[in-house]
């Protein structure tokens, strides 16, 4: 899920021109989870704007629960169609979601003004309702078979591939105290899995080509293709 | 000339550290910076001088154009050289600038992060781990880039790598280190240490390594500094014993003392390394104090 927490609303204040109509749009998936941009929050927001004065022209969370925003048709049908009245009278979209919902927004709009309502931080795990934890920086060239499923990208302050530097300090990561260091984390794994000989190869330098921005993905249910800076790469998902 | 020269005659090598200065180098050349006048102390009783890359992430005056500079004055320099700031084509460029102007000594280091440094906004670059580092400079040696091209007039210089004996578990370090050896490390400098049981798991464990490695010891300057690098200092602990100590004494003694402790660490432990890195913090003055404490005769090192 793409973790979002909301702007603080003064900085929200200043993206909105005077008069400006702002239909307020959020997200029923992962900023439904992060409490930045579900039903509540959303209708909240439209309130919170109203209060202070801003025009609020309407607002809606696309589909179900469990419905993502960045999903464009049903993005698009919803504003256009769903809340064609509403949506036609806004000058802007104030988007509770990650910055692909923005720009989904967007597309569904053909091209409306937007404003992000979030800052998009990282992608993560559900750990439980209340705490989201990054446990992948979707580089593009997984290397975890070897480190036991454990990302040593983000787990380790410094991405750090062969090895630990030596600045942990009681098992803990140098550049914070308070959290473990990601290559203790992986060593103790792989000891207790009996595993350890995983980490003897020599890992090499990252292909950051496929790490660069922005990447592309296009499927079918046959088979997909990563397009990036590195090239097209595509792959079969039959035998 | 390389370090590695001195390894290979049995020599112990001592060698000293400075950081650069927060600012430029003068344009009148009768104005030393400081770091030159700390090396200029250093260089009667070391074989060589680390130059460290704005050390603790802190910005300074560039490692490469402080080696030079201690080049020029006499002093064979080691130039610190981190994967922090540089990407690549960055650092392979820096070892390629650096032979070419004269550096026949490298260490190649991950770095410390920005989080620990006075630029904590700046983008941490770490395109490389210090393993590929190494590697990529041994390929250079060997007359090809990190992607395979050949380059002209391959670098020579001797390849230094460091560990921290005090990490915990000291075989994930030790798995670090033999994987930097597979790269290409020809010397290893330890972090500073102060345990003797820390010193003796690790000289037991990397005895069959077969590289030269430095016992790395920093001047502890008083108590209060041991605290501040306990609770500080990423990756160093300094023990009970040797904060009552220098604690022991008046502040006027301190300097006394601190190289006597050090040379009585360093005596204790010299034969089972083949040198010493010595990191003075300023206090280069009594280097040859320490030496002397340690029983390392002065003239060993010219
Ligand atoms: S190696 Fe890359 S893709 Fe794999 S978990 Fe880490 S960041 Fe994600
Ligand atoms: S202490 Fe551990 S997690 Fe932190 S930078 Fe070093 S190796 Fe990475």
């Amino acid at each position: 899920m793409h973790a979002t927490i909301q702007k603080p609303i003064t900085e929200i204040l200043r993206f909105i021109r005077p008069g400006e109509k702002v239909f307020v749009v959020g997200c029923n998936n992962c900023a439904w989870k992060c409490h930045s941009g579900g039903p509540d929050e959303t209708k909240a927001m439209a309130e919170r704007l109203t209060r202070r004065g801003v025009d609020v022209v309407g607002y809606t969370v696309p589909g179900p629960q469990g419905m993502s925003l960045c999903k464009l048709d049903h993005t698009r049908k919803v504003l256009q169609q769903d809340y064609a009245e509403q949506t036609r009278r806004a000058d802007s979209f104030l988007v509770l979601g990650c910055g692909q919902g923005v720009h989904t927004v967007i597309d569904a709009t053909d091209g409306a003004m937007v404003h992000p309502g979030c800052d998009t931080i990282f992608g993560g795990e559900t750990v439980s309702e209340s705490d989201i934890q990054e446990f992948c920086s979707l580089c593009g060239e997984c290397v975890i078979e070897y480190t036991g499923g454990l990302c040593p990208m983000t787990l380790c302050s410094k991405q750090l591939l062969n090895g630990p530097c030596g600045g942990a300090e009681k098992g803990m990561c140098e550049v914070d105290p308070e959290r473990p260091c990601g290559w203790v984390l992986i060593y103790e794994r792989l000891r207790k899995l009996g595993r350890l000989e995983l980490l003897d190869a020599y890992q090499p330098p990252k292909d950051h080509a496929k790490w660069s921005r922005p990447r592309r993905l296009e499927v079918s249910p046959f088979e997909a293709t990563f397009c990036s800076q590195a090239g097209r790469v595509t792959v079969s998902n039959q035998d | 000339m390389k370090i590695t020269k001195l390894f290979q005659r049995g020599e112990f090598v001592i060698t000293g550290e400075v950081g650069p200065i927060k600012g430029a180098v003068s344009r009148d050349w009768r104005v030393s910076p400081s770091c030159a006048q700390e090396a200029w102390h250093l260089q009667d009783f070391v074989h060589a001088v680390n130059v460290t890359d704005n050390q603790s992430a802190v910005m300074r005056l560039g490692s490469l154009a402080a080696s030079v500079g201690l080049k020029q004055r006499g002093i064979e320099p080691i130039f610190q050289l981190t994967c922090r700031d540089r990407n690549r084509i960055a650092l392979q460029s820096d070892l390629l600038t650096a032979y070419s102007l004269g550096i026949d000594n490298v260490l190649l280091l991950t770095g410390d992060h920005i989080q620990l440094g006075d630029h904590k906004s700046a983008k941490p670059v770490f395109d490389l781990d210090s393993v590929q580092l190494i590697r990529m400079a041994k390929g250079l040696q060997a007359g090809h880039d990190i992607t395979g091209h050949d380059i002209e007039n391959p670098p020579d210089m001797a390849l230094g790598a460091v560990v921290n004996p005090n990490f915990e578990p000291l075989d994930l370090q030790l798995l670090k280190m033999r994987k930097k050896i597979d790269a290409g490390a020809e010397f290893f400098q330890t972090q500073a240490v102060y345990d003797d049981r820390v010193v003796d798991e690790f000289v037991a464990k990397t005895e069959k390594f077969g590289r030269p490695i430095q016992l790395g010891v920093v001047m502890l300057k008083s108590p209060q500094m041991g605290a501040f690098m306990n609770r500080n200092v990423s990756g160093i602990s300094v023990p009970r014993a040797w904060i009552d100590e220098i604690g022991s004494v008046d502040k006027a003694d301190r300097k006394k003392k601190a190289a006597e402790m050090m040379g009585r660490f360093i005596a204790r432990h010299k034969d089972k390394f083949q040198g010493v890195h010595i990191m003075p913090l300023g206090w280069t003055d009594v280097v040859p104090e320490i030496l002397e404490h340690a029983g390392i005769s002065v003239a060993a090192a010219r």
